[in-house]
């Protein structure tokens, strides 16, 4: 009598369920397996390891009484001493105000009406008073700030064409290219002329993203020009905004040196010195040696470091992608 | 003729001596007042004089004797006629290298391929020296970056004026630099006689110190330019615009505002001054140099003094009034070109600025003439006149280049420094005739405009070393003016307390005198109130100013064995 075949047929010889396990493969087998990828990315490996991380190693000099003239390891480690030197200059401290002030001017000011030209840029229906009023805003950015100085000094300097404009006309002479206390809203004028179109170009590749068919929607629904991109266009390009906004609050410290250095003379150091030009005058063309000025720079750094992991933090906590995706 | 230095009023050794700074030695004092462990940037002292490593010096008969003559340095004797030349260089060297040497270029730089270069290069022997011409307006700060970074070419060339922007420039020097104490120490008459001239006194000017600890480490590292004396500077004026004035030209610092006044029209375009910055603190009786006096027993600061606030309120009176060019801050001004436009009535300039405009008015291409304003200051005070005797600079050499190329180098130096009245001279100052100039009916070298162009730049060849003896030389009647001018001024001159030691300020103090300058500025363009004066000053010795007084004390006492 055959047995009672109480299993289903073949069951016996099934292999027994065990947890999948996923075998780790070794740096030689992904080696081995990722190679081409690795080799496509050995170029942009090189150039940040020649021109970041090798030049961001000798920040350690900042730590020394760092000689050009000897050899490196006989530098005497000096700890924070050129920190102390740095924060006890009475003129440090003026600097790294006037570095806030204009970076907050930046932001206040020319942040906004990056996407504000956008806005205006992306209404404008006719294609050719669009590639006008885009070679209008945005060719500046190519000019350099010397170019830029100069033709604000032959237009609004004491002896340039408005002043003597107003002299003919028995008025006086403009003082506003020597004058310290609108040095702010000289540096507004000339960052809203040369720097402002390009801050516009980001924004209106994300303004293009948006999906037109939320338009029409909103336009059948009743929706107005001011409602349309109050719940469409500014949700849309949100997170560009908040990206663009921590990136510059992580360079917050860091802006610009030409346009403060050139305009120094005439306007005074006082109202134009920044960090980037205290530590030019201080270190790179002054008496203090490099590692006073690489001190600055790593502070400076650092300042930034711990703003740009502040901002995205927040950017987080308010649901934005920030500068990663948080997994 | 440059003399030798043996009977100098103090020695190096006793110089430390009497400081009681023992191993300090000749190369730096011992560094003052340091920030914690930092050492650097404290300051170094080095003397001048009591070497017995420099060349041996042999006399090198000047062909011919001056028509002015004066009492060189400060008072320098002159031509005013011009000699038929003779040759220096006899043996002719036979050099085969190419080389690059830096150098400052104030204006447009000439083309490479001109004649003048072959010609020159090719007279000192076939040395091919190419020039690589940098903006001169800020080639003093940027060299020191491209010394730090060795990429100066073969050679380079610093003014001694530059020195402010190198604060630790011993160090650069003993690590950069060809030490050429090997070659030059004994009797060089034989294959560089011209060098083998120019005397102690020019030579010891080119020498630092390797180790600051030992006072016989001192070496030779640079090729000296000519010495200068006398006045360097002045306050050049438009002499045909100030006879339309109908006016004299004036003494005092009040007549020099009168006149101004007299000139000046804001609203036609027309400002009497253009730049007073460097030039006035003398009219008031202020230092030269890093601003130090030695007054009742102590080193005294302009800026602590009555003068200093005379010369800032001098200054803001040229702003308030409207008496200088609006945009005179910016620096950016064309300051010759406004002046030979009759825009401006004075212009602030180095001596050479007087040939230049000389060549100018005789080429056609400016009108009138120019003059100095002599010595001028605070009615019923005595003037005091800014002249130093001093090397106008030096060309170091690479320390990579091999014993041979220095040499032949050496040999092109020596071809520089024929003086006044030698083919070479002229070949170097005038370049090729019929080219870059053409004779006179008095026989005196005039430039063809390519002459003016490529040969008359403030550097070229003709300042690759010093001229045995420097003379005042040019349009005769100039070169009579400016010999009359140094005879004038000569009872003037400011003391150089500093004679014989070459003193490197600490850099706390120069970071804070160049915020003082800043500072002065902001006042005298109309920025800051002079009630703010006091302030500034205090920040400024609060924050260097002190530090550099106990360093320059230190070096005064050392120097004056007090």
């Amino acid at each position: 009598m055959a047995a009672l075949q109480t299993s289903v047929p073949g069951a016996a010889q099934a292999p027994t369920e065990r947890p999948r396990v996923k075998r780790k493969r070794t740096v030689g087998q992904r080696f081995r397996h990722d190679w081409p990828l690795l080799l496509l990315t050995l170029p942009a490996m090189a150039q940040l390891a020649i021109f970041f991380y090798w030049p961001s190693a000798w920040n350690v000099i900042a730590f020394m009484d760092y000689s050009p003239h000897r050899p490196f390891w006989e530098n005497p480690i000096v700890g924070f001493a050129w920190f102390g030197r740095l924060f006890s200059d009475p003129y440090f401290l003026p600097a790294l105000g006037n570095t806030l002030k204009f970076a907050l001017a930046q932001l206040a000011f020319v942040f906004p009406l990056s996407i504000v030209l956008a806005l205006v840029m992306h209404s404008v229906v006719s294609t050719k008073i669009r590639s006008l009023f885009q070679s209008v805003v945005y060719l500046p950015y190519f000019f350099s700030w010397v170019l830029v100085v100069t033709v604000f000094v032959q237009m609004l300097g004491s002896d340039g064409l408005v002043s003597n404009l107003l002299l003919q006309s028995g008025g006086d002479r403009l003082t506003f290219m020597t004058d310290g206390d609108s040095f702010v809203f000289l540096a507004w004028m000339q960052w809203a002329w040369k720097d402002a179109g390009w801050g516009m170009i980001i924004f209106l590749a994300a303004l293009a993203s948006i999906n037109p068919s939320l338009y029409e929607a909103a336009a059948v629904d009743g929706a107005g020009r001011w409602k349309r991109m109050w719940h469409i266009t500014l949700p849309g390009i949100r997170p560009v905004i908040v990206l663009l906004l921590i990136l510059q609050l992580g360079g917050i410290l860091t802006v610009g040196f030409e346009q403060y250095q050139l305009q120094r003379d005439s306007v005074g150091f006082g109202a134009t010195e920044v960090l980037d030009t205290f530590v030019y005058y201080r270190s790179i063309i002054g008496p203090q040696s490099e590692s006073f000025g690489t001190a600055a720079g790593l502070f400076k750094g650092v300042i930034g470091l711990i703003l740009i992991l502040i901002a995205n933090n927040v950017a987080h906590r308010l649901g934005e992608q920030g500068i990663y995706q948080k997994s | 003729m440059a003399t030798p230095s043996d009977g100098s009023i103090f020695r190096r050794r006793s110089l430390f001596k009497a400081a009681g700074l023992g191993a300090a030695g000749a190369a730096g004092l011992p560094f003052i007042a340091a920030c914690s462990d930092i050492e650097s940037g404290s300051g170094t002292a080095q003397v001048q004089t009591g070497f017995d490593f420099l060349p041996e010096y042999k006399e090198w008969k000047l062909p011919l004797e001056p028509d002015l003559v004066g009492e060189p340095p400060n008072h320098p004797s002159g031509f005013t006629s011009y000699p038929e030349t003779v040759q220096a260089v006899t043996d002719l060297p036979s050099g085969t290298g190419t080389y690059e040497l830096t150098v400052p270029m104030w204006g447009e730089a000439p083309s490479r391929d001109d004649e003048y270069y072959a010609t020159v290069n090719e007279a000192w022997g076939g040395t091919v020296v190419h020039l690589r011409h940098s903006d001169g307006n800020t080639y003093a700060e940027t060299s020191q970056q491209w010394l730090q970074a060795n990429e100066f070419g073969d050679a380079i060339q610093i003014f001694s004026w530059m020195l402010y922007a190198h604060p630790n420039f011993r160090e650069t020097v003993v690590n950069s630099f060809y030490d050429l104490t090997d070659l030059l120490s004994g009797d060089i008459s034989d294959r560089w006689p011209l060098l083998a001239s120019l005397g102690d006194e020019v030579w010891a000017r080119a020498v630092w110190s390797t180790d600051p600890e030992d006072p016989e480490s001192a070496r030779i590292f640079g090729i000296p330019g000519s010495m200068l004396g006398g006045t360097q500077n002045a306050m050049f004026y438009r002499t045909d615009l100030l006879e339309q004035l109908g006016m004299e030209v004036p003494t005092t610092t009040a007549e020099v505002l009168e006149v101004a006044r007299a000139f000046s029209d804001d609203a036609a375009g027309k400002w009497a001054f253009l730049g007073s910055d460097w030039l006035t603190p003398a009219w008031f009786g202020l230092a030269s140099g890093d601003g130090w006096a030695y007054i009742d027993g102590k080193l005294v600061h302009n800026s602590e003094r009555p003068e200093y606030t005379e010369w800032l309120e001098f200054r803001r009176i040229l702003h308030d009034e409207k008496l200088q060019h609006p945009d005179i801050a910016s620096g950016t001004l064309d300051t010759k070109q406004l002046f030979k436009a009759g825009t401006s009535l004075f212009q602030q300039d180095g001596m050479t600025f007087w040939s230049e405009y000389t060549d100018w008015v005789n080429s056609g291409e400016a009108p009138g003439g120019i003059g100095t304003l002599g010595a001028i200051a605070v009615e019923g005070r005595t003037p005091l006149v800014h002249a130093k005797a001093d090397v106008e600079g030096w060309v170091f050499l690479n320390k990579d280049l091999s014993q041979e190329q220095v040499e032949e180098l050496l040999d092109v130096a020596n071809f520089c420094s024929a003086p006044y009245g030698t083919k070479e001279w002229e070949l170097l100052e005038y370049g090729v005739e019929g080219t870059h100039f053409n004779y006179g009916e008095d026989g005196t070298p005039v430039y063809t405009d390519l002459g003016v162009s490529v040969v008359q730049a403030p550097v070229n060849y003709k300042t690759f070393s010093g001229e045995v003896q420097k003379f005042l030389t040019g349009p005769p009647a100039m070169v009579q003016a400016l010999f009359d001018q140094n005879a004038a001024l000569k009872e003037y001159f400011e003391e150089d307390i500093w004679a014989g030691v070459r003193v490197e300020a600490p850099a706390a103090f120069t970071a804070a005198a160049q915020n003082l300058q800043d500072q002065e500025n902001d006042v005298a363009y109309g920025r800051a109130e002079l009630s703010e004066i006091p302030a500034m000053v205090e920040t400024f010795l609060n924050n260097g100013g002190e530090e550099g007084r106990e360093h320059f004390t230190a070096v005064y006492e050392s120097l004056h064995g007090e």
